[in-house]
């Protein structure tokens, strides 16, 4: 266990010693208050309203950003040989993983704790959002992050180059997204009702952003983390074989 | 602490690793010599327990490397070929990030991270970031990150590589002082650096064990016995010189290896050091002399023989046959048989002019 602490702290504090986590920090707090403060605008007031299209637009930059966040984690230290020096080093494999998966999901509990700023604004203009609508939302966020860091982490772990990581780990966050979306479209009514089951964004917006914690739905997403974090364990196992 | 039975390992097609066995004692200092390619690496990583081996077993400190591969890896400390740190830390951090993995208590670190930071003679750079380090300052680190959990089996594939002479000198020292607490096992391809440190030689080709034992006994049994070598000025008779040379008790043979320019030269072979000897007739006979030097075969000999797939050194012509082929060692192999060619220059201190 105090291996994989080491492990989330060193990538931690490395992320924020690069320009890519300050950027993307940047650039998402830009562009989610920009569209907060429009849709508060527009929904004259509705503080509910504006706060959950916040999340929403924080999901889908996390899908964008989270695999630029977890691409070099595995694919460049195997290039540098510092997977050769982690995994030669008193630490399962799967706590060098996991160590790495959690550093990015904190970054991305860091990222999109943001609406707790845009809370306490409005709460000091007298416009207080429910603070455990605001708590549960944040939590369906990290929970989603989580999945697609663990889907980053896995390309990372299969492939040398960080940009082919990149690329496949949102190619892949996309089909996850937009498959049942596409399934719920079709005639068949089981194949409807599969994409209800595996609705990334219905789980998120019919629950965690009404304020609702149903653990059923967190189940959903831990269990999908896990499925891709294992994976990305035996990948990088399998690379001993390499 | 080390025992490694039947080991092989395949990658693909490519046998890196074919049915290597050894054992290395406690305290012993073992060089892994070997050209490139021959599976130094790969035995090095399957030790640290980095690759499983395809079949065969090893095992550190009495522990499986795969079975138990963690109780391995905290008792020994690696140092892989690519030097692997990272760029965006300090050195310290490097040192106190590896000294958590190891799970050593907060009082530990601040005592032992010192104390490696003085061993490998990096503490004024303790705070600089590595990536500005020049590539000998880095090897060092990298030495003081397997050296901090003061592991008992060292396990250091190419120390010295990338370092100049004199550090190169230093970190030889440094691992002799190690070398009295720890069983270390080094690779190398710098052959006087393994003579220089290494009791024991193991030499590795083509994923095969081809020798094992002391470096000198090695030189003495593969590379044949040492000669004297004469360079002089003998006149138009060379004939008549090779019967004065044959004349000198203990003598056995006295071949001639051409000319260099007016200077004809003669190796002596025989019991014992006849210099002496070479250089009283030379005296009398009122000789040139350019050079007269007792030549001793060295490691670098013995590598070239083993890896050229040469067959061990007949008494006479074989010296000058294996100092022929242990030059072409970085070129492509062109081995010279022929005895008239001169020698290139031995290197690396195994000539000594009388």
């Amino acid at each position: 266990m105090s291996g994989l602490f080491a492990i989330w702290r060193r990538e931690l504090s490395a992320l924020f010693f690069g320009p890519l986590a300050w950027t993307l920090l940047c650039l998402a707090l830009l562009l989610d208050g920009r569209l907060f403060v429009g849709e508060l605008a527009a929904s004259s007031g509705d503080v509910d309203v504006a706060t959950r299209y916040a999340f929403v637009v924080s999901f889908y930059i996390a899908i964008l950003a989270a695999p630029l966040v977890t691409m070099r984690m595995i694919s460049e230290e195997s290039r540098a040989g510092l997977l050769e020096y982690l995994l030669t080093a008193p630490v399962t494999d799967a706590a060098v993983v996991t160590g790495k998966f959690l550093a990015a999901t904190s970054f991305f509990a860091i990222l999109s704790a943001a609406v707790f700023v845009y809370g306490g604004v409005l709460a000091a203009q007298g416009l207080a959002p429910d603070p455990g609508t605001l708590v549960a939302g944040w939590l369906g966020l990290v929970l989603a992050s989580a999945l697609f860091c663990a889907i980053g982490t896995f390309a990372s772990a299969l492939t040398s180059t960080p940009m082919v990581a990149a690329f496949s780990a949102v190619l892949l966050d996309l089909a996850l997204v937009l498959a049942p979306q596409l399934a719920r479209l079709s005639p068949a009514p089981w194949v409807q009702r599969l994409g209800a089951r595996f609705d990334l964004t219905d789980h998120l917006s019919s629950s965690f952003l009404l304020g609702a914690i149903d653990t059923a739905r967190v189940v959903f997403f831990l269990a999908w983390t896990g499925l891709f974090l294992f994976l990305a364990v035996r990948a990088v196992e399998g690379r001993r074989w390499r | 602490m080390i025992r490694v039975s039947h080991l092989t390992r395949r990658f693909g097609a490519h046998v890196a690793l074919d049915d290597v066995s050894f054992e290395v004692g406690q305290g012993e200092v073992v060089g892994f010599l070997g050209p490139n390619g021959a599976g130094k690496t790969t035995a090095m990583r399957i030790l640290a327990g980095y690759l499983p081996a395809t079949s065969g077993s090893a095992s550190v400190a009495g522990f499986d490397v795969l079975g138990q591969s963690l109780e391995v890896r905290r008792r020994i400390g690696y140092l892989p070929e690519s030097v692997p740190l990272y760029r965006e830390h300090r050195v310290v951090e490097m040192l106190d990030f590896h000294a958590r993995l190891h799970r050593m208590p907060r009082a530990r670190r601040r005592q032992r991270i010192p104390e490696v930071l003085d061993q490998v003679g990096v503490r004024d750079r303790a705070r600089d970031l590595i990536g500005s380090l020049s590539r000998g300052l880095k090897q060092r680190v990298a030495l003081a990150v397997a050296l901090l959990p003061d592991p008992a089996v060292l396990i250091l594939d190419e120390p010295t590589s990338g370092l100049d002479p004199l550090q190169r000198i230093e970190v030889r020292a440094l691992l002799r002082g190690l070398a009295e607490r720890r069983t270390v096992l080094l690779s190398s391809h710098i052959l006087p650096e393994i003579e220089a440190t290494c009791r024991r030689v193991l030499v590795i080709h083509r994923g095969r064990i081809a020798a094992d034992g002391a470096p000198q006994d090695l030189v003495a049994k593969l590379a044949g016995a040492s000669f004297v070598r004469l360079e002089a000025v003998v006149g138009p008779d060379f004939e008549k010189a090779l019967r004065l040379l044959r004349a000198i008790d203990g003598v056995r043979e006295v071949l001639h290896r051409g000319k260099l320019g007016i200077h004809d030269v003669f190796e002596v072979h025989g019991e014992g050091d006849s210099r002496e000897d070479v250089g009283a007739i030379a005296a009398r006979t009122g000789w040139a002399l350019r050079e007269l030097s007792w030549q001793r075969p060295t490691l670098e000999q013995v590598f070239a023989r083993l890896t050229l797939d040469l067959e061990p050194a007949a008494q006479s012509a074989a010296p000058a046959a294996a100092a022929a082929a242990a030059a072409p060692a970085a070129r492509p192999p062109v081995v010279t048989l022929n005895p008239f060619e001169r020698p290139p220059p031995p290197r690396g201190g195994s000539g000594q002019s009388a």
